[in-house]
């Protein structure tokens, strides 16, 4: 009797955790909302610090390359962390964990790009940053719908 | 050796991947970009003769009829210059209400670029429908200032469209832009669809062998290959709103 009692008590906690989390998630537009609040002030930093990055490498000043990379490499890094941790639509979990691969990935090849650029490996760097595009162009397709702004791929963003 | 055909394989498929379209979605309405030139290797430190392709297009997400643009910029970045020194060049009056044959009779050495453009067609209590057209593109000059001229010919229903693109030159990252208003005698109806363009032309001026396109990939010696942003295009619809985007390229420097 008193394990029937208890059993009946599990589920309804169960329930209402799971009614309680479905409350809390957001809508679609509710989300872009919440990541685009995030991500806007990390890619106007971006976009501050990459700038004359391009123009850095076609003058051989490296040093100054490698430096922009590393800090766009940190901020990419901590704009990822910081949306990961955002409540995501049901809905829209499985699309979303296909676009959260795609920036690890992203946030892995800008910390290769920089790894090669300070031990001096231009074409190493070279072959990455192809790379780096690429999937760039891929994670915005995953996300196409939502409409994304400041959290998409932008190239220009980076010098 | 196998491991270095795979390596190539691998590359080239990269490459291919960067060479797809963009897009970008804004509400309910995409924009997409594609494009590319050849050759791709360039001179690291002169520009050489390219030819272009570019395609953009609209579409909505859910099918529905497209929104009126009003206004088109295409952007070309710093490593590519347009050159029209010498070149003939012909003008909208000339072009209007001709065919294609007749166009190319007036003005064949003015022709830098041949294309396609699809335009959806709403006319109210009707079925939308697409309209096809052929496209040729003229060096020009409107009020004084370089301009591309399109020249756009359907069959079905039979319309021809004079449009001149003019070429602007600003600050920034797309140093010249293409652009073009949509004229309001166009009508309500007409919805620009998609377009793809193929622009090239070589010629000879003062005994100097010319090219109207022309491009150079500016990297250190060091270097293979550089990436740049290739071009933009950025459509302003009747209500205001703005929907853009950019692709990047690679280039091969020799």
């Amino acid at each position: 009797m008193s394990r029937s009692i208890a059993l009946i008590l599990l589920a309804t906690a169960l329930l209402a955790a799971a009614a309680a989390s479905a409350a809390e998630a957001p809508t679609r537009d509710e989300y872009v909302d919440q990541l685009e609040a995030i991500c806007k002030p990390d890619a106007l930093a971006t976009q501050r610090v990459m700038k004359g990055a391009r123009a850095d490498i076609r003058a051989e000043r490296l040093a100054a390359a490698t430096k922009k990379f590393a800090k766009a490499t940190s901020i990419f890094g901590g704009t990822v962390r910081q949306i990961s941790t955002v409540p995501r639509p049901p809905a829209d979990a499985t699309r979303l964990g296909k676009w959260f691969t795609y920036l690890k990935r992203q946030e892995s090849y800008l910390r290769q790009i920089t790894a090669q650029l300070r031990q001096d490996h231009a074409i190493k760097a070279q072959r990455l940053t192809a790379r780096f595009i690429h999937n760039g162009n891929l994670a915005n397709n995953v996300v196409l719908a939502f409409g994304f702004d400041y959290c998409s791929f932008k190239f220009s963003r980076y010098g | 050796m196998r491991r270095a055909a795979l390596l190539a394989l691998l590359t080239a498929l990269v490459l291919a991947g960067i060479a797809s379209g963009e897009r970008v979605q804004r509400g309910n309405l995409i924009v997409r970009l594609d494009g590319g030139f050849a050759p791709l290797t360039l001179p690291r430190d002169h520009k050489a003769p390219v030819s272009v392709h570019l395609d953009a297009g609209l579409q909505t997400a859910d099918g529905s009829v497209l929104p009126r643009v009003t206004r088109v910029e295409l952007g070309i970045p710093g490593q590519g210059a347009i050159t029209t020194r010498g070149l003939p060049s012909c003008t909208r009056r000339r072009l209007r209400n001709t065919t294609t044959e007749r166009a190319l009779e007036l003005c064949r050495p003015a022709l830098i670029g041949t294309g396609r453009m699809v335009a959806q067609v709403k006319i109210p209590h009707q079925a939308p429908f697409i309209v096809r057209a052929r496209l040729l593109a003229f060096n020009g000059r409107v009020h004084g200032q370089r301009a591309v001229i399109v020249h756009g010919i359907s069959a079905r229903p039979p319309t021809v469209v004079a449009l001149p693109f003019l070429i602007e030159l600003r600050p920034g990252k797309f140093g010249t832009v293409l652009v073009a208003h949509l004229p309001r005698n166009l009508g309500p109806w007409p919805r620009f669809a998609r377009f793809a363009m193929d622009f090239s032309r070589r010629y000879v001026a003062g005994g100097q062998s010319l090219s109207y396109l022309s491009a150079s990939c500016p990297i250190p010696r060091r270097y293979t290959a550089g990436f740049f942003s290739f071009a933009k295009a950025t459509f302003t619809l009747a209500d205001g709103r703005r929907i853009s985007t950019g692709i990047a390229r690679s280039c091969r420097a020799r």
